[in-house]
């Protein structure tokens, strides 16, 4: 078992900057969170938090029930993961994996059969005798995964683990690790700023910005549901479109658009009628064949679809910038003028950016 | 397959991962033991006994079997059979120089002014104290050679039998 509770967790370095506000989470046990936001958002410094090595400035951090908010690092069996995989160089994958369960002077047999059962697990049984620096990068990475897992840790901290591989091992060594979050079952604590991997791996995904947890919710929660126009923009690539208009009886108007509304989208904006809003579209959800026009700036094949970078209604305008991700192979010249529509759209508040719900 | 319920079975297949740190490490101790044997050997009082050409192969040999036992001692930990062989032979070497060097200073006199009596003595070029402690080094130093020859033999042998016995399996 092993339930994580972060209950109002401020952290205050000594210069007076204040890296996280008010951080609240329950963590289920076997759960897999992934704290996702752009860099400086304090996502790495909560790990840090929950890993014992930065000092909580104000809150409660609680194993099982248990205070640990005040416990060293070494005593709160958690297992964390460097994004620069910190191996010992002089030592084989096999020593560096053992070296944890070596310096709690367990039993070498009861180690080695650890060391086995984890590198089967990661498929690094016939690296063992190698050292770090004749592995490849994911392979490094796997070792000091394999270090975690060795001592069984109750919660498993992941710092950025992919961000020094290259994009197409990033994908592979991120499928190891859902992998081994299934077949362990264990909890998991993942920072990232790859939306994909969020995405991909988390159970729940908490966003952050500035310090401040901006949505607490699962994948699909996050991209269907934005909380607000940050989460929107972050999650999702390409990023989500975003436009001013205005709501008017059962239209909204843009500034290049003139959108009819129907019932459930009425109903949602009542208490916007003659005032200003953001909508916002991801470009997936923009078809061709519609009553917005489009002036292509650029083509981008994808194979399955087309990503159209154009301008609405061909005006400059940095508000009339917008990105189709359209289906199929389209061969659209700069210049053209595409006709399209958006399929689902998502309603903000200019004021608060709050999503209108 | 590894029967990792069976204690004998997981030493022996941790051999294939860790290193043979006791041989090595003994080796280490025959070179010390050396160390103090030939620190305390140049402590004897030659007086006019000391230039002989004996000296000289004793110096080389002392830095020669430094040598040859660091290497063995890398040799060994990496669970290499004709190491283990070559230490064996460095022991019985330690034993032998026992009846060589020290024990010929032993039983040789030498000749000593003494400025306060005005006169020459004959003294012992290695006093019997000298004597003990030095064949002490050299034994311990040996002990150290010859165990660490046998315990790595005989752990090189086993290894290369169970890597076999796996390739074969594997096969």
């Amino acid at each position: 078992m092993a339930n994580i509770s972060l209950q109002h967790l401020n952290k205050i370095y000594d210069n007076k900057v204040q890296a996280v506000y008010d951080f609240n989470l329950e963590v289920k046990d076997g759960e897999f969170i992934v704290l996702v936001g752009p860099s400086g958002c304090g996502k790495s410094t909560t790990l840090r938090m929950i890993a014992g090595l930065e000092d909580i400035t104000e809150g409660k951090l609680l194993l099982d029930g248990q205070d640990i908010t005040a416990a060293p690092a070494k005593d709160r069996d958690m297992s964390m993961v460097f994004q620069n995989y910190a191996l010992y160089g002089h030592m084989t994958v096999y020593e560096n994996m053992a070296f944890s369960l070596t310096l709690r002077k367990e039993d070498p047999n009861v180690i080695h059969k650890k060391v086995l059962a984890a590198a089967e697990i990661l498929r690094l049984t016939d690296q063992l005798n190698k050292k770090p620096k004749q592995l490849s990068g994911g392979q490094r990475q796997r070792v000091a995964m394999g270090r975690a897992i060795v001592r069984n840790p109750k919660v498993f901290l992941f710092d950025e683990p992919l961000s020094n591989l290259d994009a197409k091992l990033r994908g592979a060594t991120r499928r190891e690790i859902l992998l081994l979050h299934k077949r362990m079952h264990a909890t998991m604590l993942y920072v990232t700023h790859d939306q994909t991997e969020a995405l991909t791996l988390a159970d729940r995904i908490v966003c952050m910005s500035m310090g401040h947890v901006q949505q607490v919710g699962t994948p699909l929660e996050l991209y269907d549901t934005p909380a607000n126009i940050f989460v929107a923009s972050f999650i999702g690539l390409p990023p989500m479109n975003f436009f001013p208009a205005t709501v008017q009886g059962d239209h909204l108007s843009g500034k290049y658009f003139d959108l009819s509304l129907n019932e459930e989208e009425q109903a949602l904006l009542k208490n916007y009628q003659g005032k200003e809003i953001t909508l916002g579209v991801r470009p997936e959800n923009i078809s061709e064949g519609g009553d917005v026009e489009v002036q292509v700036v650029n083509n981008e094949n994808l194979g399955m679809n087309t990503l159209v970078h154009g301008r609405l209604k061909g005006q400059n305008a940095q508000d009339a910038a917008i990105t189709c991700k359209l289906r199929g192979w389209c061969d659209y010249k700069a210049g053209d003028t595409v006709k399209v529509s958006f399929d689902k759209r998502h309603f903000f508040d200019q004021e608060t950016t709050n999503a209108i719900r | 397959m590894t029967n990792l319920d069976d204690q004998k079975q997981v030493q022996l297949d941790r051999m294939r991962f860790t290193k043979n740190l006791l041989g090595s490490r003994l080796v280490y101790l025959a070179i010390l033991f050396n160390v103090l044997y030939f620190v305390s050997v140049y402590e004897s009082d030659v007086g006019n006994w000391y230039y002989q050409a004996l000296i000289g192969v004793s110096v080389v040999y002392n830095l020669v079997f430094m040598l040859v036992a660091f290497l063995s001692s890398e040799g060994v930990k990496n669970y290499k059979t004709g190491y283990g062989y070559v230490l064996l032979g460095l022991g019985a070497g330690q034993i032998a120089r026992i009846f060589i060097l020290p024990l010929m200073a032993h039983s040789a006199i030498t000749k000593r002014s003494d400025p306060v009596l005005k006169k020459v003595l004959e003294v012992p070029v290695m006093e019997d104290p000298q004597f003990f402690w030095i064949v002490v080094f050299l034994c311990l130093s040996a002990a150290c050679c010859i165990a660490a020859g046998a315990i790595s033999v005989e752990r090189s042998k086993k290894l290369a039998a169970y890597n076999a016995s796996l390739s074969e399996m594997a096969a």
